[in-house]
């Protein structure tokens, strides 16, 4: 077990170099010098913000000699400070010489992208396993036909269209959540409980709608692994043993057909933080998403650089959590029986 | 690909359903300016924000421009986008995983550490990203989601090629002699067809819907130039004064994407031999 944990994190290695590398050649293509670009895109750069800049990715030297020193900044998760907001610094925050501590731009928006997507994730578990069950066993029958029908219908919705309609039909019709933000104008004023039930109430839309999409897929796997298990002769001497159905549904049967799931949801970490884009730019969320549709707009090029690589390493962070709670569930894999 | 697939596929109730629909949708879309009624760009300020009337069936937009032609001219781009974008990220596919399931090797190993690498950036940021520092148009578009789509489809050819490789018409056709270049093309790709044309259909679903987000976002296809995408960015702005210009253009979308994916999990079940539908 220690050996194949040590193998995964060495793993890592490798893929961070070619993230890296993934990142630094989308820098290289812009045309021309990115100073010029930004420049030409945000007034606010002065010619002293571009020297900086230019000085920041030594521009200046061969491509060969920048990879390298762009590596290292990576190695120090230095990214850099922001353009537009005020030379805000990118990632975490750091103390000037008068001991003033600016917050960095990730620290403050990772939180609430991940709090969206932890919320969200228990949603869609909680939904799905149900129905990936209830369509497993009744395969054929209506209840996993209208499941089957509900399931390409998620798979096709547009997530930004239900947004609106749900925005309009809740928010600006009914007026019952709140459309924009994570908290209200009165929020410093509201008592503890109401601080709570306020940010909730904001976090309703964002967090409800992306797992109505997600839903789809993780149902279906849940369908198609209980089908499987199902089938298998464990499932025959459980019931031969004269175990009641639900013991054999529910205990013998589905323990494994969720094992699967630990991985998927690691593969779908990505698309997840991806996903925050447009729901977080819809409904005004200052999370990653909208940090980095923000500073796409603006060509705010350290902003984009820092959100891109630390999204990455969270995927690989994610998927390593993912193999390593597999391995101490599977306790094949746990005792070294089959590898992973 | 053979007949025989395409007739079970299309004895699918639901996949018949996503055929009739890509048909219906591709005939509107190619037959875009027999259709519609009005110019899709023209601008006409007597009759802004218009409910949907026997004069425009889905209304006007905030320029007055009739929201049934731009639908029509926008189901041209989101189609056109669509296919291109999974032609390039197929063509893409086809030669890496083709090299790294019959090669093997030092080859593999390099190529599908590409796919882990490709597939842990969040695709959507890669996307964004590039867009930002290229400019945003219908070719940039194309081309950044067909490379950005590619690690699925390199993947499945691999897997093929592994299997078909130990097959014994393969092993045959090597004992006799033929070379590589003869192997892939006359034995090993076109027996990979179907898996590959079953994810090309399944793409296009998926690339409709990037592009539709990233339109929405403003950083897709680009006014005046209609795309469902951006009509719905309209749809936001008046979404208080009128619901058509937001139900429309999302509609289409579901209905779109819905049809290919109808018929790509339609496909993906008649190939199966373990699905439960072969009647």
């Amino acid at each position: 077990m220690l050996k194949y944990l040590i193998k995964r994190v060495l793993w890592m290695i490798p893929m961070l170099v070619g993230i890296s590398l993934i990142s630094f050649f989308i820098m290289h293509l812009a045309p021309g010098d990115i100073t010029n670009n930004e420049a030409a895109f945000n007034p606010k750069a002065s010619e002293e913000s571009r020297q900086k800049l230019r000085e920041m990715y030594n521009l200046d030297k061969p491509v060969i000699v920048q990879y390298g020193l762009w590596l290292k900044r990576m190695a120090t998760l230095d990214f850099g400070n922001s353009f537009a907001s005020h030379q805000k610094p990118v990632f975490w925050q750091k103390t000037d010489k008068e001991g003033n501590v600016t917050k960095g731009m990730i620290q403050e928006a990772l939180p609430i992208t991940l709090l969206i997507n932890v919320l969200g994730l228990v949603i869609t578990l909680t939904l799905a396993i149900p129905l990936g069950v209830i369509a497993a066993r009744n395969h054929m029958g209506w209840q996993d036909k209208s499941i089957t029908l509900f399931n390409f219908i998620g798979f096709s919705i547009p997530g930004f269209w239900l947004s609106l309609l749900l925005m309009y039909w809740l928010g600006v019709v009914n007026d019952w959540l709140p459309i924009s933000g994570i908290h209200s104008l009165n929020y410093e004023s509201l008592s503890t409980w109401g601080k709570i039930k306020d940010t909730l109430s904001h976090l309703m839309m964002p967090v409800i709608i992306p797992s109505i999409t997600g839903l789809a897929g993780i149902t279906l796997f849940i369908k198609n692994g209980m089908l499987d298990v199902l089938q298998q002769d464990y499932i025959t001497t459980a019931r031969a043993k004269g175990l009641n159905e639900h013991r054999v549904v529910y205990t013998h049967a589905l323990r494994n057909a969720l094992l699967p799931l630990i991985t998927i949801i690691g593969l779908s970490i990505p698309g997840l933080i991806g996903g925050s884009v447009i729901a977080e730019t819809i409904f005004a969320i200052p999370g990653m998403g909208k940090l980095f549709y923000d500073a796409v707009l603006m060509r705010d090029f350290p902003v984009v650089m820092g959100v891109l690589t630390i999204g990455a390493a969270l995927t690989l962070i994610g998927n390593l959590l993912a193999d390593i709670a597999y391995a101490w569930a599977d306790p094949r894999v746990r005792r070294g029986v089959v590898r992973n | 690909m053979n007949f025989d697939l395409f007739k079970k596929t299309l004895a699918n109730p639901l996949a018949l359903a996503g055929f009739i629909i890509i048909l219906c949708i591709l005939m509107l879309a190619l037959f875009a300016p027999v259709f519609s009624p009005y110019d899709p760009n023209e601008i006409d300020v007597k009759s802004i924000l218009l409910a949907p009337s026997s004069m425009h069936w889905m209304g006007t937009d905030g320029l007055g421009r009739d929201v049934f032609s731009r639908m029509l001219y926008g189901g041209r781009v989101s189609l056109l986008v669509g296919l291109v974008a999974v032609g390039i990220s197929t063509a893409i596919g086809i030669v890496l995983g083709a090299l790294a399931g019959y090669y093997r090797g030092w080859v593999d190993t390099l190529i599908m550490r590409l796919v882990d690498i490709m597939l842990s950036i969040p695709s959507f940021f890669l996307i964004l990203a590039v867009i930002a520092f290229l400019t945003p148009s219908i070719i940039n578009i194309m081309i950044v989601i067909g490379l950005t789509s590619w690690m699925g489809v390199t993947r499945l050819v691999r897997a093929e090629f592994l299997s078909l490789n130990e097959r014994e018409f393969v092993l045959a056709s090597r004992t006799l002699g033929a070379e590589d270049f003869r192997l892939i093309f006359t034995h090993l790709l076109p027996n990979s067809l179907t898996p590959i044309i079953v994810s090309s259909v399944l793409g296009v679903a998926s690339a409709v819907l990037l592009e539709s987000g990233l339109s929405f976002l403003g950083l897709g296809v680009q006014p005046p130039q209609a795309s469902w995408g951006n009509i719905l960015t309209d749809g936001k702005e008046y979404i208080q004064f009128a619901w058509w210009l937001s139900l429309f253009p999302g509609l289409s979308i579901l209905v779109t994407v819905l049809g290919y994916n109808l018929l790509g999990e339609g496909l993906r079940d008649a190939l199966d031999p373990r699905s439960g539908s072969n009647k």
